[in-house]
């Protein structure tokens, strides 16, 4: 057991008034990385044995599930409710919004199907803002450039390059839906854009709605898709299989409704995933701060249909994530704290590391303090300081202003952030990695496209603050076309579950265990067993 | 440890810790929990919209469960979500003659003007948001006021629940702030952007930075040989 | 000797708005009696035992000697003719106002003499337009009588006698909403006390009845307590409107002793259940009471003998079920009206009712899962008392003494063992 410096204590070592100075100890980049990152240790990863990624490295977590039986048989198929449409979108997040409207907007029949309610998602948690490169001081290059570098020059550059193109065109868009952006003057006409700074950028690139971007976007997006005339929602009707032709092309998918407590099978021409990400499996043992629905089952259903994987061992881990009080633990505290000015201080007193680094070094810097001794200790929560003192009380409007989430949080702490800073612990946040696709959303597999966090490639091992979001409306309203576009081709045949037959022999070769079913569909505090539910 | 608080949840005796929220001891209880959950904690997804009667109080209020905290003897039932029989259909372009504003807002939410001032509303909205007067506001052309009401709006539809008249008042609200951003919102920086980009003016030259020059990506640990 | 119809749809009384021919069929002697000793007004009723039959049952001089004995600041005193009459499968004032309006207005005008009140309003539901048309003709005929000047003469001020129309709303009958309807607001419910006798519309002392209880005061006025109390059976006084509907062969507007049996009344009087299905059980008043079942075909169906039954008479009418017909459906149906009715000031009974609702939907149409029932039973143990008026509490029995009396209909194999986790 590591030791930590008890909290009362950390508090005494903070200095009144004066800039806590800076620990000369950092560590080179990939130094840090290698040795404190999650995502660089020895548990992090094992080899994929079956699959289109065979060979591939993986989190052992998520090969469990990507390696893992199908949930239903053939048998259960007899008496599900046939649907037929041009285009179902699978996850009723930013993404799966955007694609479910644009494809409707292009005259395609659509069925959106969510797990929860359309809306659950990521999306409307996301705090900070999204990224476009519109400021004179900055271009799309740097945004490119940005975006690479922070990935580790791992990313799929004609992707990156699409994206930040996309940028200003997708700001553009959600005005036209009717999401609003701050601006950084109090003027009808002629006003420019609010720009705040984020960790791992060279320029303020940061577009947001106060700090609850992802609500006002997610909010005007689901209005959008209740709204537009051609799309069906279908809530609380998690995916459970992919339908398959017998060319391997995708032919639909199978939903469980939890309403009727029975299985619906629709047949599409084209189906577009956008289930996002699997912070809901707490990777090693880490909180999230993700929604609960983040299982992970997007992943498992393109996997065992044959679609090509990227980077399924890497993951972010938000720096700053609540770690006290517990029952708030993995709930995000957003990048605007540190993008405004918070500093982040160890149980010393001393800042440890520049606050606007990329996600991935921050954490790993913060994981370091508390390896190292340096970490704060409260009742049995470890964690460093965030401390957002000077911020507010520089400007004591902050809280009613740019930052009313972080204020809404301070109250559920139990703090008052002009006296005392928060205690942060680094929080499961995405998933770098997913499914490949190219521009346009499609995988390797025939009449299957992804979109947002299920997919990979963009963000190579580390995403950069407002990237995400931008990602989301780019590649949904591309996957959303493309699936359009499939409209007037060849009929939709039948489509069945062959592929799961063929994948089970592959199980059963490599000696895989018959008894895992995946998808998750919730996590395991969910305490929900389809099987169960569905012979009830 | 704390001494453990018990409370009553869809019918569920649960003991649980006292530092969680209802939405904690609820997923902590073992019952199934697919519906009426989300965010879990952040307060911004508005699904696990509940009614909570306090030990000992006779008034039932209407929250959140991720962000209420349990007490002893509570007695909460969740509210379900479903998918509205009537919504108010609209088209934001229909709206680009800004001048018809007034009368968009009365053809869309006819119903706005027959608000019976119940304030049923603003005491079922679980983030204290004065709804009544957003509808007020609304049907009275105050664009701006109305849409600083309904800014933090969660859209967890309590209100639309609550109203007697079936005005809908989120959204409304979020009709009006739709509005205001399709119509007024110009930024001149995002214009001047978009027309270097349709130009070719601005683009990306994806050979740069040369690969050789790129840093090199930090080093990961071999593979694991067992599960 | 024939039980049916003695008083009130006595057919000598069924005539409109003809005060002529309502005096020449004995009407108008029981405001004369009235007039004659204001003072024993109130002592008679009170010998008579009548009841406020909107539902509530409870004594009626009661309410009297209240609006009578309190003060008026402003010198004005309210009687309120209540005909807002909206709940499902009660159909009797409407009947009142169409054919027997004087009958009405001279119950309201006597109560003007017992109280001192000088504005008599006659507050009827716009849907029954036929009704509100007569009253109003009705009301026209009573001005510049000799009897109105008497009444004028005693109270010393005009009197003022005016037909408003409700909302139209279910819970613009509720006794508080007739006050705020009449202020000219919304038909809120307010909470209690003030009393309306004490202090109800503009602050002024108001006596609200219902149709059915002020269109009894002549004759009670005019025959006597002893007469009004040998009509009812058993302890039971008077006669009462039975709004018979549901699943019997002749349903109808029934006048019959007060305490009659539910048996009668469906056997004799509504001809049997219809192609005679076996008796299920019976939704009372408002529809917001505790269901009767086969155990209680004997019930005398008067105030107290139901309330020992746990239910309540209410308006007094009975929609009778029958095998056949499901249980849970119709408490569906009733608890969307009632989702419709509430005024909204609170959220817990809209909120309630729509929770109530789904969780019946979903047991009627066979989706429900393991935790539904228990749920439903939570939403019975939170919800009473939660509002301001007693529309959630209505609603919430009509459900817990449904789940209760039939829970083989809500797939539950036993009344409800104590609750397990």
């Amino acid at each position: 057991m590591t030791s930590m410096i008890s909290h009362a204590q950390a508090l005494q070592a903070l200095r009144p008034g004066a800039d806590a100075p800076m620990r000369a100890d950092g560590l080179a980049v990939n130094d840090l990385l290698e040795r404190f990152h999650p995502d660089y240790g020895a548990k992090a990863r094992v080899s994929l044995r079956i699959g289109a990624n065979a060979g591939a490295p993986c989190h052992p977590a998520l090969a469990g599930l990507l390696e893992s039986n199908a949930l239903i048989d053939d048998l259960d198929l007899a008496g599900a409710e046939p649907l037929a449409t041009d285009v179902l979108v699978i996850g009723g997040g930013g993404a799966g919004a955007a694609a479910a409207v644009t494809a409707a907007m292009r005259g395609a029949r659509v069925i959106i199907a969510t797990k929860l309610r359309i809306g659950d998602s990521n999306t409307v948690m996301a705090e900070g803002g999204i990224q476009a490169a519109v400021g004179a001081d900055d271009s799309l290059q740097r945004h490119y450039e940005d975006t690479l570098r922070g990935g580790h020059n791992e990313g799929d550059r004609a992707l990156i390059a699409q994206m930040v193109s996309d940028a200003p065109e997708v700001i553009r868009w959600l005005i036209d839906l009717g999401m609003a952006f701050d601006l950084a003057e109090d003027k009808a006409l002629g006003s420019t854009l609010l720009r705040k700074k984020a960790g791992g950028t060279t320029a303020s690139r940061i577009l947001c709605h106060r700090d609850f971007t992802g609500l006002e976007m997610m909010r005007v997006l689901r209005e959008a898709v209740e709204l537009q005339r051609g799309i069906e929602q279908l809530n609380r009707c998690p995916a459970v299989e992919l339908l398959s032709h017998d060319d391997g092309s995708c032919a639909g998918a199978i939903l469980y409704d939890l309403e009727r407590r029975s299985f619906v099978l629709v047949r599409a021409r084209a189906v577009v995933l956008a289930t996002g990400g699997s912070g809901r499996l707490h990777l090693q043992g880490f909180p999230t701060s993700n929604h609960y629905g983040a299982t992970a089952d997007g992943l498992v259903l393109a996997y065992r249909l044959g679609a090509r994987m990227c980077d399924l061992d890497s993951f972010q881990y938000h720096p700053t994530g609540v770690a006290h009080p517990r029952h708030l633990a993995g709930g995000l505290i957003s990048e605007s704290a540190r993008s405004a000015g918070a500093h982040l201080l160890n149980g010393l007193g001393e800042r440890f590391v520049d606050e606007l680094k990329p996600r991935d070094v921050v954490a790993a810097a913060i994981l370091r303090e508390c390896a190292e001794g340096r970490g704060i200790a409260r009742d049995g929560q470890t964690g460093v300081f965030l401390d957002a003192r000077a911020l507010v009380a520089a400007d004591p409007d902050i809280l009613e202003t740019r930052l009313v989430s972080l204020g809404h949080l301070a109250a559920k702490c139990g703090l008052d952030p002009r006296q005392e800073p928060f205690l942060v612990y680094p929080t499961l946040h995405y998933q770098n990695g997913g499914v490949m696709i190219d521009g346009d959303g499609a995988t390797s597999v025939p009449g299957l496209l992804c979109a947002g966090e299920v997919s990979g490639g963009i963000h190579g091992r580390n995403r950069l603050m407002g990237n995400a979001l931008l990602d989301i409306i780019s590649f949904g309203r591309r996957a959303g076309t493309r699936a359009a576009e499939s409209l007037g081709q060849r009929q939709a045949g039948r489509g069945g579950i062959n592929h799961v037959h063929r994948w089970r022999r592959a199980l059963a070769q490599a000696e895989l265990p018959a008894d895992v079913r995946a998808p998750l569909l919730y996590p395991s505090y969910g305490n929900f067993h389809l099987r169960r539910t569905a012979a009830a | 440890m704390s001494e453990t608080v018990h409370l009553t949840i869809d019918g569920r005796e649960i003991a649980a810790d006292p530092t969680v929220s209802i939405l904690q001891a609820y997923a902590q209880s073992g019952a199934e929990l697919t519906a009426n959950v989300g965010c879990m904690g952040q307060g911004v997804c508005g699904s696990c919209r509940c009614m909570v009667r306090k030990d000992g109080e006779r008034q039932v209020s209407t929250l959140l469960a991720c962000e209420t905290r349990v007490e002893p003897g509570m007695q909460v039932s969740f509210i379900d979500y479903f998918l509205p029989a009537h919504v108010h259909h609209y088209d934001l372009k229909d709206l680009h003659d800004s001048w018809g504003m007034l009368d968009q807002i009365r053809a869309v939410f006819p119903e706005a003007e027959h608000c019976r001032h119940c304030s049923g509303c603003d005491r079922a909205c679980p983030k204290g948001l004065p709804v009544q007067s957003g509808v007020a506001f609304s049907v009275a052309g105050d664009i701006a006021a109305a849409a600083a009401v309904f800014d933090q709006c969660v859209m967890c539809n309590l209100c639309t629940l609550a109203c007697p008249e079936n005005i809908r008042p989120n959204h409304l609200g979020l009709f009006v702030r739709r509005s205001v951003a399709a119509l007024t919102l110009r930024p001149i920086d995002l214009m001047r952007r978009l027309r270097e980009v349709a130009s070719g003016e601005m683009s990306v030259n994806v050979t740069l930075p040369r690969v050789e020059t790129a840093t090199a990506a930090p080093r990961l640990a071999a593979p694991a040989q067992d599960r | 000797m024939n039980t049916l119809n003695q008083v009130l749809l006595n057919p000598a009384f069924q005539l409109g708005a003809d005060l002529d021919g309502w005096r020449a069929a004995g009407g108008g002697q029981g405001l004369d009696a009235a007039l004659a000793d204001p003072g024993a007004i109130i002592a008679t009723l009170e010998a008579a035992d009548l009841r406020g039959m909107g539902g509530a049952g409870f004594p009626t001089h009661r309410k009297w000697a209240a609006a009578a004995a309190a003060p008026a600041p402003d010198g004005d005193k309210y009687v309120v003719c209540n005909g807002n009459e909206d709940e499902p499968g009660t159909f009797k004032d409407r009947h009142l106002l169409r054919w027997t309006p004087h009958q009405v207005i001279e119950g309201a005008l006597i109560a003007a003499v017992a109280i001192r009140a000088n504005r008599v309003v006659l507050y009827i539901n716009p849907h029954q337009a036929e009704g509100r048309a007569q009253m109003r003709r009705a009301a026209q005929q009573w001005a510049g009588t000799e009897a109105v000047r008497r009444i004028e003469r005693l109270i010393g001020k005009p009197l003022e006698i005016a037909v408003v129309a409700t909302s139209g709303r279910y819970i613009g009958g509720e006794e508080t909403a007739v006050i705020s309807s009449l202020e000219g607001g919304f038909p809120f419910p307010r909470r209690k006390p003030p009393f309306p006798a004490e202090s109800g519309c503009h602050g002024a002392p108001t006596l609200i009845n219902n149709t059915e209880t002020l269109a009894n005061v002549p004759h009670i006025l005019h025959h006597g307590a002893a007469w009004y109390r040998g009509l009812g059976v058993g302890d039971a006084a008077g006669t009462k409107l039975y709004s018979l509907s549901g699943d019997v062969l002749l349903p109808g507007l029934y006048e019959l002793p007060m305490g009659t049996s539910l048996h009668d009344l469906i056997f004799v009087h509504g001809g049997g259940m219809l192609e005679g299905k076996a008796f299920k059980g019976v939704f009372t008043g408002g529809p917001s009471n505790t269901l009767l079942t086969a155990r209680d075909l004997d019930v005398a169906l008067d105030f107290d003998s139901v309330r020992l039954r746990r239910s309540r008479l209410g308006t007094g009418a009975m929609i009778v079920i029958s095998e056949g017909t499901s249980i849970v459906r119709k408490v569906a149906e009733y608890i969307e009206f009632f989702a419709n009715g509430s005024c909204g000031q609170c959220p817990s009974c809209k909120a309630g009712t729509f929770q109530m609702a789904r969780l019946l939907d979903r047991v009627d149409s066979g989706r429900a899962g393991p935790g539904d029932i228990a749920a439903l039973r939570n939403l019975c143990r939170i919800l009473p008392g939660s509002g301001r008026c007693g529309l959630i509490d209505g609603a919430v029995t009509v459900v817990e003494s449904s789940l209760h009396t039939f829970p083989a209909e809500y797939g539950v194999a036993e009344p409800a063992p104590a609750e397990t986790a």
